[in-house]
């Protein structure tokens, strides 16, 4: 049984190779939460166009992680990594534009420790977008 | 999971099979096989994605690249695509209105304009 704090945190090396696990991770986890297949499919490409962000920056050698935050009709999902620049992506690319899409609410925030970038997106199931409290 | 690429030409045509899952890790491969054809004189190349689990924006950006190649030889590049959830990605970012989409290979092939 999902209990409402529940969090799932995978972290891989920062190399494009391990995306596929990622995305299969995404998957498992969003199906548990009964998310539709279309809602699985893009949250699996929203991780994925989160994460290849991330990597255009990447520090040799580091981790990428991924925190999934899980509660009974939504998912949060926050990418984050050492970069070489510290710089939030661009959102000017098709990357952005995909993410932004697919994954309803997105932030991006950058700076702190290790020019840490991390990209947040949250997935309401049911296509139910949060407003605003 | 990874990416396969089958090349066979048809005239003046080639076609393109590609199967898997096209990502940051595997597009490079898929961008060697569009640049090698191009540098070997195929102008006029047909990606048949029927066989594609996975795209994103890294494999868009190889097919945006070698359709710039290939017009740079007043050439061609269609796309051969009826997955729903592969459209999409090209309807997101107005790609459907860049890249000619054809239902089968048969149709990419004939077609002239």
């Amino acid at each position: 049984m999902l209990s409402p704090d529940d969090f799932v945190e995978v972290s891989i090396p920062a190399d494009g190779a391990y995306l596929s696990v990622l995305r299969t991770a995404t998957a498992g986890l969003a199906a548990r939460l009964d998310f539709t297949l279309d809602e699985i499919e893009d949250l699996r490409i929203a991780v994925d166009e989160a994460c290849a962000m991330l990597l255009q920056h990447n520090v040799p050698h580091t981790s990428l992680t991924c925190r999934f935050d899980l509660a009974p009709a939504e998912l949060a999902i926050t990418v984050s990594a050492p970069t070489a620049d510290g710089k939030a992506p661009a959102k000017d690319t098709f990357a952005w534009t995909v993410l932004t899409a697919l994954a309803g609410q997105v932030e991006a925030s950058a700076g702190g420790p290790d020019n840490l970038v991390a990209i947040t997106m949250v997935k309401q199931r049911g296509g139910a977008e949060t407003t605003a409290a | 999971m990874d990416l396969y690429l089958s090349t066979r030409h048809e005239g003046d045509r080639t076609v393109i099979e590609v199967g898997g899952e096209i990502d940051v890790y595997t597009a490079p491969k898929l961008r060697e096989q569009l640049v090698d054809l191009v540098n070997q004189g195929r102008y006029h190349l047909v990606v048949d994605m029927e066989a594609v689990d996975f795209l994103d924006s890294t494999g868009l950006g190889v097919l945006v690249g070698g359709l710039k190649r290939v017009r740079a030889h007043d050439g061609s590049l269609r796309l051969v695509c009826t997955q729903e959830r592969i459209l999409k990605i090209f309807r997101i970012t107005g790609l459907t209105k860049v890249f000619p989409i054809h239902q089968s290979v048969e149709e990419a092939i004939s077609a002239t304009d």
